[in-house]
């Protein structure tokens, strides 16, 4: 080895000692490992982009091809069975099955992304409040969040949205409502133990504020039980929008939401096997992704687990 | 200049309130630390020598007395007056492990107290960075560590990266909780060497605590030796040394390692347990295993007296014992 390649081999390990290895790296290195995690989250950014692109679709055209082919009825052609031209087949009304789940995309995915971001802002500021304080603000807080926990979810979400009445931002509310005291607990417990750390006296011993303290010392070091959280309570939320509508409290008819399609199929189950399963499938696929990419994460963000 | 005093506590108390009474932590302490010293503070584990650094900061507000620093006792500072004295006064931690922020690199760790205390804006990034530089030069951490994060240094490294936050805000005096307790003797070296070394280019005065008494022995200008809350012992460092009058402190004295195979120190092994510290009875709290305790020792308070000039000691039976 020449001394000019030595001192380009010594820049090397220099360069790469510089490079900046943060922890978030660290767990997308363990993430990968996890093959049925991945494939899950390729499914799951593959939804997203045909969501969005269905969007894009619609202000592009100006909903024309939602009108023609997502809601306008074709009484002359239902119940047409899977085929070349109709791959999902057609339903109740004559539309094509897989445009219409293509189309519902954006309700299941993106409201239980908003209702579920919501949730995790507001529980995540009232269990941080709840676990730096502790004392009296805890227990008030605490018991208020115990109060909510204790109705049935679901029937909470119902009484919510009937209250409300149906329709999108309602059934977003109610169930982000519901929410609020699962990512309150989690929160409030991670908290409990990072603020005995010693590096929280320290930023108290340098003069900073508690807003300092909370937010730019605490919150960093739970934001693994709370993107796990935030996954994982998303595949309920999905399950909740798809309930209500099957109830006829979420999203109503003839919006192609894939808990409201099967609610309208439900009738002619006997006959027509594909209006029912399509939208099921689809429900079913979708959920069980963001529960392996939930496990994923929490495997791959656990410190503990170092390899 | 020599002898300024920069800090002087009188009476300090910090108790505790437990469901079983209360815990007296640290009971009715005084010294006074001059400007450029250290003043060593040594006890055995839970006697109070961290409760006492905290009291004197305000991490944790004491139950009574004063703490004077430059002349104002900071105990009747309200909480903006608090937030500037903090550029005074700093804390070096024992655990350079949950010590710093396990989501902050090197520099951020640095940087952190330069933001919130206003002394660099946030957005002038080159004055940040060269601040940063300066700092990581000064405890010896090379510049490749910058973007790191703790835990991928090692103790003594963390423990450079604890101390360059403490000095980033130029503080006058920084309590020193057992900050090589946690280190390899090699590393605990090191770290002294540059505390010390920090100490004559910047004129700090320390607060030194630890269990350790080889520790302090070169660093300290003043000891103050604690036994369940209270001073048992408080004298220069060369006469503790040279002169232990307290029977805990020969005990502690003892127990130091001597690397000489051949050497056979008399050890004075110390039997029975610490006494509780809640609500403990009046008398000399280590009367329960002193060899030398009678029943003068229990009833009443036995005060701190001064034996010899600068050498205190609160013992009943102090001058039986050195005839």
């Amino acid at each position: 080895m020449t001394s000019k390649e030595l001192v380009q081999s010594k820049e090397l390990v220099q360069n790469s000692e510089i490079m900046r290895r943060s922890l978030w790296m660290d767990a997308w290195r363990r993430f990968k490992k996890n093959k049925m995690a991945v494939c899950s989250l390729v499914f799951l950014m593959i939804l997203v982009l045909i969501g969005l692109s269905t969007i894009v679709i619609d202000i592009a055209t100006d909903n024309a091809i939602y009108d023609s082919l997502i809601i306008k009825q074709d009484l002359t052609d239902r119940f047409g069975e899977p085929s070349g031209a109709h791959i999902l087949g057609l339903d109740e009304f004559g539309r094509d099955i897989l445009l219409r789940i293509l189309w519902g995309t954006r309700y299941s995915l993106f409201m239980s992304a908003a209702a579920i971001v919501a949730a995790a802002m507001v529980g995540t500021i009232i269990g941080a409040i709840s676990g730096y304080y502790s004392g009296i603000v805890d227990n008030v807080i605490m018991r208020l969040m115990d109060v909510v926990l204790a109705l049935p979810y679901m029937l909470l979400a119902i009484a919510i949205v009937a209250a409300l009445g149906p329709g999108l931002v309602n059934v977003l509310i109610s169930i982000a409502i519901g929410y609020v005291p699962e990512f309150a607990r989690i929160i409030r417990a991670s908290v409990l133990s990072v603020r005995e750390r010693e590096f929280i006296e320290a930023a108290k011993a340098l003069g900073a504020s508690d807003r300092v303290i909370i937010f730019n010392q605490i919150l960093p070091n739970v934001l693994a039980p709370l993107i796990v959280q935030i996954t994982m309570a998303m595949a309920g939320a999905i399950l909740s929008i798809a309930g209500l509508s099957f109830l006829g409290l979420g999203i109503q008819p003839p919006l192609p939401e894939w808990g409201a399609m099967l609610t309208n199929a439900r009738a002619y189950i006997r006959d027509a096997w594909h209006i029912t399963a399509f939208p099921g499938l689809m429900i079913l696929l979708t959920i069980l992704a963001l529960n392996i990419v939930g496990d994923g994460l929490r495997d791959a963000l656990d410190p503990k687990l170092k390899n | 200049m020599q002898n300024e005093k920069l800090l002087e506590v009188r009476h300090l108390k910090k108790y505790f309130s437990t469901p079983r009474g209360q815990l007296h932590a640290v009971d009715d302490i005084n010294f006074v630390i001059e400007k450029g010293k250290t003043l060593g503070v040594v006890g055995e584990s839970g006697c109070g020598k961290s409760t006492l650094g905290r009291a004197v900061l305000r991490l944790q507000d004491p139950t009574s007395g004063e703490v004077i620093f430059q002349g104002e006792d900071i105990l009747k500072y309200k909480a903006a007056k608090m937030k500037q004295l903090k550029k005074d006064m700093q804390l070096i931690f024992q655990d350079p492990f949950s010590s710093l922020n396990p989501r902050m690199t090197v520099s951020q760790a640095i940087a952190f107290p330069l933001i919130i205390q206003g002394v660099i804006s946030q957005k002038d990034k080159a004055a940040l960075d060269k601040r940063v530089n300066e700092l990581m030069d000064l405890v010896g951490l090379a510049q490749r560590f910058v973007n790191s994060y703790p835990h991928e240094l090692d103790g003594g490294r963390r423990q450079r990266i604890g101390i360059a936050r403490a000095l980033s805000l130029q503080p006058k005096f920084i309590v020193c909780d057992e900050p090589v307790s946690a280190l390899d003797v090699s590393i605990q070296a090191q770290i002294l060497n540059l505390m010390q070394d920090l100490q004559k280019e910047m004129g700090l005065t320390y607060m030194f605590i630890t269990h350790d008494l080889s520790v302090v022995k070169h660093l300290s200008n003043d000891i103050m030796v604690m036994y369940l809350g209270m001073m048992v012992e408080y004298c220069s460092s060369d006469a503790l040394f040279a002169k232990p009058l307290h029977p805990y402190t020969r005990a502690l004295l003892s127990a130091i390692p001597v690397a000489d195979p051949d050497c056979h120190m008399e050890r004075v092994i110390l039997r029975g347990e610490i006494s509780s510290p809640i609500d403990p009875k009046p008398g000399c709290r280590f009367a329960g295993r002193c060899i030398y305790a009678t029943e003068a020792c229990v009833g009443e308070e036995i005060p701190l007296t001064e034996y010899e000039p600068g050498h205190f000691v609160a013992c009943a039976r102090i001058n039986e014992i050195h005839s």
